[in-house]
């Protein structure tokens, strides 16, 4: 019998209303429950901030892409090497391996548990290379996690949108899903990506035709949007709208909410995509109009892809953007066409905070924070490692917990950048522990339907995380003193001690088999796999439930 | 004989084109066709025959015995030597990585003595790819650059291109202007309506000017560095590379002798793939040969950040490429007992004969064919692909599953599990014996 009691702890558990309240955390064999006896064991967590395990939505840390980036760093790595923590003998034989932006997979699940994150989603995956992203997360050990499949440029896909057949659309889309193990549908910069692979260098708009007029991102959106719907996935459509990063892209931003209004919908990395223009034709951030529309509807929720000052590393499906960013920085490039599918992109990159446009897009991913009304619907993120690490969420934290610790990074930056930021005429919001606990944990596992996760009510994944408070929140969200995941303590006394094996995160929707025979003609005709090759079978654990709550 | 059994869709290794349209033929538990193999891919399959010998210094054992003077002979080294022969599946590989982390050895692969330079050059300026299915259905203009098609990848050209027709690519070879570069002995082995002949001591300054073509169109006229005919020859390949929608530029990650092996040559290669994504479309691919190579490097990026040459002597993965890959250390006598995986066939004659001077430990199919091998410890195991199921990387990346259509007493990964195992078993002890002895 596994048994623990985090006695006494101030629980943060906003999806169970309990906001800092004095309260025991039962354990037993890796869920939460109701009640221990006394002769349990004992965690004294008196004076302890206790929470659900960090969930994080949006990542890139096992495919085939971020392998593209870690090949592509060895000089970063060898800045970083990271040695085998001190595990526990009796477990796993602990493992060395290289740190920086991109961590190798070991050091990825030691890092995030070291931050008393428990489970993690990659957020791109082309189907053809799901293969690669489980046998990654099978070295990415202690965090459950899974991914989403891109489908927002697939070649088949584009075709049933061609010829207006939405059910086979979605029963394609199920097929994916379920072939693949994969956990959500992606839609990166539809019709955009395919452009880009075509020979188009130009923005994409919603209603810009690819090839056939009736082929645009927007009759693409609402195609999987619908779909997803339909299906009734765990998580909403997760939506790269087209025209990242590019200035006056938040009309297009404004556009794609609008064109899928009244239909639940994700929409990722917000800050990129968050750019106005001024009259001169400069940036200005248009956080505001953004947050307008996202606060006032309810099927809407987001990410907020925040720039953190410091070196990052872009890896995209997005590969136009990477094309332009290569251009327009100088520094090195890796692109590969994935076949019939998507793309990717990677481009190393730092954010300065003396460069007019790095400093405004840090502001602009404050700013959508600061102004957001509904923390269950705008959640944290930095689409690591796109606009910064994973690693840097405790300063994050700070910056969003601590007013004076903000204003001081604000005038480090300096009035001139963020000229016509929101910041500067004084967003004085300080989130509250526990709305930090919403957008770093509650928030995501609800937006990613995970039942199990997220919360410390009765029959939830044991998975918890216990903060020393301190004033500096970085410091205080850094190092977390225990981490327990799945019931077993990996962090204990700051240090981390076990490496237990995660589970895998994925969906196998139902879907009508007649679909499969022109799908496989289709593989025939134009793939390089068989159909027989390209399912993925032997994942670990079973498939989460799709339906109806 | 029984009635002869046949497995579809079963994947090939015997180059980096990693056809996974093969039908194995079983009977008797032996291959007796692979349908739709070229004769390298037969070759490959063969007859599914495999030694299953364990020996220990040259006598004959049991596995638990071979496995645990495995381990005992790892651990007593002071610097050992994990080496990745080719024929392993990717899991096996994870496997392999594993040992050489716990036991802080030495990494390598056959990577380094074929594809560094290459790899190094991708490095250093990243590269402009697709995977193959790309090429198939939208490469419209293709340059095959000194690559011998024909000997090294034979199905390459019917199933990727120029061959079948693809989505953009209609009428398939028909669709498409094949450009075949020869580099002096190095024929670029395909069919092509454009075939151009060039120097060997010409390749380095001919790739600059088709670079300097494509960037601008002005600098065809001063390209002093050729010849007069070799300019117009730059000028008129640039030409048609521009005219394609998108252009596949082919060439071999390992190259044989007959090319010349420098880090400018495949800085060019990789340069003139990205310079021409300024006017077109384009993909470089540099093709790797069989054996799951692309999969070792892309398991061993995955988990150490580098793809060969590592040394883990710090309790972290080092990348040495420059003066760390298997042959400088055994060279430099660095190296004092190797853990060699995989299939020691497919290891040069140079590092066979540098592996006979070192205590040894070989774990794959055929390691007791190895006669290097002969005085240290030899675990024959199955094949992985024939004998054994997982997962391996074609030349471009994409993975595939491995299907086992015979069976063979052990798999190499779960070998080098159990020695892993028996290592981390020993390494604890002597951690045990040690902090008693201090705290005492
Ligand atoms: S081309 Fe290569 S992979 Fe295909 S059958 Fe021949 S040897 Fe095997
Ligand atoms: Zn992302």
């Amino acid at each position: 019998m596994n048994q623990l009691r985090i006695a006494d702890g101030s629980v943060y558990d906003p999806a169970n209303a309990v906001d800092g309240d004095a309260r025991d955390i039962c354990i037993e064999d890796g869920r939460i429950v109701a009640s221990l006896p006394d002769s349990a064991p004992r965690l004294d967590a008196r004076g302890m901030v206790v929470m659900p395990g960090g969930v994080d939505m949006h990542c890139h840390v096992a495919s085939s892409s971020v392998n593209v980036a870690r090949r592509l760093l060895p000089e970063e790595h060898s800045r970083h090497p990271a040695t085998a923590p001190l595990l526990d003998s009796a477990t796993e034989a602990p493992r060395s391996g290289a740190d920086g932006t991109v961590p190798t997979t070991f050091t990825t699940g030691y890092r995030y548990a070291g931050l008393g994150y428990t489970t993690v989603f990659d957020a791109a995956v082309a189907p053809i290379m799901a293969r690669s992203a489980h046998s990654q997360l099978d070295d990415t050990p202690i965090v459950d996690g899974g991914f989403f499949a891109l489908l927002g440029n697939d070649e088949y896909l584009l075709r049933l949108v061609d010829s207006g057949d939405r059910e086979r659309a979605r029963e394609y889309a199920a097929w994916v899903l379920a072939s693949v193990g994969a956990y959500a549908i992606k839609i990166v910069n539809p019709a955009g990506v395919e452009l880009w692979k075509r020979g188009t260098k130009e923005r994409t708009d919603l209603d810009t035709a690819l090839g056939s007029s009736r082929v645009t991102p927007r009759a693409i959106l609402e195609t999987l949007v619908d779909a997803v719907n339909t299906l009734q996935l765990p998580h909403a459509a997760h939506i790269h709208c087209n025209n990242l990063g590019l200035p006056g892209n938040s009309a297009t931003t404004l556009a794609t909410m609008a064109a899928l209004d009244g239909r639940r919908a994700h929409f990722t990395h917000l800050q990129f995509h968050s750019y106005g223009t001024t009259p001169e034709g400069r940036w200005r951030s248009a956080a505001r109009e953004i947050m307008d529309y996202v606060n006032t509807h309810q099927h809407v929720s987001g990410d907020v892809g925040q720039v953190m000052f410091g070196p990052a590393t872009t890896i995209t499906a997005d590969a136009p953007v990477e094309y332009l960013l290569y251009k327009s920085s100088g520094r090195k490039w890796a692109n590969v066409d994935i076949e019939l599918e998507t793309g990717c992109g990677v481009v190393p990159h730092e954010y300065r905070d003396s460069n007019a446009v790095a400093a405004l897009q840090w502001a602009i991913g404050l700013e959508l924070f600061l102004l957001s009304s509904d923390p269950w619907r705008l959640v944290l993120s930095t689409d690591h490692p796109n606009g910064g690490s994973f690693k840097s969420y405790p300063e994050l934290i700070r910056l969003l917990m601590d007013r004076t610790y903000r204003d001081e990074q604000i005038a480090r930056v300096g009035k001139k950048l963020l000229a016509g930021s929101a910041l500067t005429d004084g967003l004085g919001r300080e989130y509250s522990l526990s709305e930090i606990a919403i957008i770093t944990r509650a928030g995501p596992a609800r937006m990613l339907g995970l039942r199990d996760k997220g919360h410390l009510g009765v029959g939830a994944d044991a998975d918890v995380t216990i903060y020393m408070p301190d004033d500096n929140r970085a410091t205080m969200f850094s190092t977390p003193r225990y981490v327990v995941k799945g019931g077993v303590l990996t962090v204990e006394e700051g240090h981390l001690r076990r490496a237990p094996t995660g589970h895998r995160l994925y969906v196998r929707p139902s879907y009508d088999q007649s679909v499969t025979h022109d799908i496989e003609r289709y593989f025939d005709q134009y793939g390089t796999v068989r159909f027989a090759n390209y399912p993925v079978a032997g994942l670990r654990g079973s498939p989460l439930p799709v339906g109806a709550r | 004989m029984t009635q002869p059994s046949v497995t579809g869709n079963v994947t090939c290794l015997g180059c980096g084109c990693a056809c996974d349209d093969i039908e194995v033929v079983v009977a008797s538990e032996r291959i007796v066709d692979a349908r739709n193999a070229c004769q390298l891919g037969r070759q490959w399959f063969g007859d599914g025959q495999v030694p299953s010998i364990i020996r220990v210094d040259g006598a004959d054992v049991g596995l638990e015995q071979a496995v645990g003077s495995a381990a005992t002979r790892l651990c007593e080294a002071a610097r050992p030597l994990v080496y990745l022969a080719p024929g392993l599946s990717c899991e096996a590989q994870r496997e392999a990585v594993a040992v050489a982390d716990l036991l802080r050895a030495r990494l390598d692969s056959i990577t380094s003595a074929t594809a560094l330079i290459g790899i190094l050059a991708g490095q250093e300026h990243g590269s402009a790819s697709a995977t193959l299915g790309e090429l198939r259905n939208r490469a419209d203009v293709l340059l095959f650059w000194g690559v011998d098609l024909e000997a090294r990848y034979p199905r390459f050209a019917s199933r990727y291109a120029p061959g079948p027709p693809g989505m953009f690519t209609p009428e398939g070879r028909r669709s498409r202007t094949v450009i075949a570069v020869d580099i002096e002995r190095a024929t670029a082995t395909v069919d092509s309506d454009v075939r151009v002949a060039i120097e060997a001591a010409d390749e380095l300054a001919m790739l600059t000017a088709l670079e300097a073509c494509v960037r601008s169109p002005d600098a065809s006229n001063n390209l002093t560095s050729l010849a007069e005919r070799s300019r117009n020859t730059a000028r008129e390949l640039a030409t048609a590379l521009l005219a394609a929608r998108y252009t596949a530029l082919v060439y071999d990650a390992e190259p044989d002798d007959r090319s010349v092996r420098t880090s400018a040559r495949f800085e060019a290669l990789t340069s003139l793939g990205q310079a021409l994504n300024d006017r077109t479309r384009c993909a470089a691919l540099a093709l790797r040969a069989g054996g799951n190579r692309s999969g070792a490097d892309s398991v061993l990026v995955a988990q150490t950040g580098y793809p060969c040459a590592i040394d883990f002597a710090r309790g972290f993965p080092r990348y040495v490429p420059h003066d760390g890959t298997v042959l400088d250390i055994l060279r430099d006598r660095d190296v004092d007992a190797a853990l060699v995986v995989g299939d020691p066939m497919g290891i040069s004659s140079d590092l066979a004969h540098s592996l006979s001077n070192v205590r040894s430990v070989v774990i794959g199919p055929h390691a007791s064919d190895a006669a290097w091998g002969a005085r240290g410890v030899i675990i024959d195991t199955g094949i992985d692909g024939i004998h054994v199921s997982g997962t391996a990387l074609r030349t471009d990346d994409v993975p595939l599953p491995l299907r086992a259509t015979l069976s063979a007493p052990r798999s190499t990964a779960e070998t080098i599990r159990a020695v892993a195992s028996n290592v981390r078993r020993t390494l604890l002890n002597a951690h045990d014996i040690e902090s008693k002895a201090l705290g005492s």
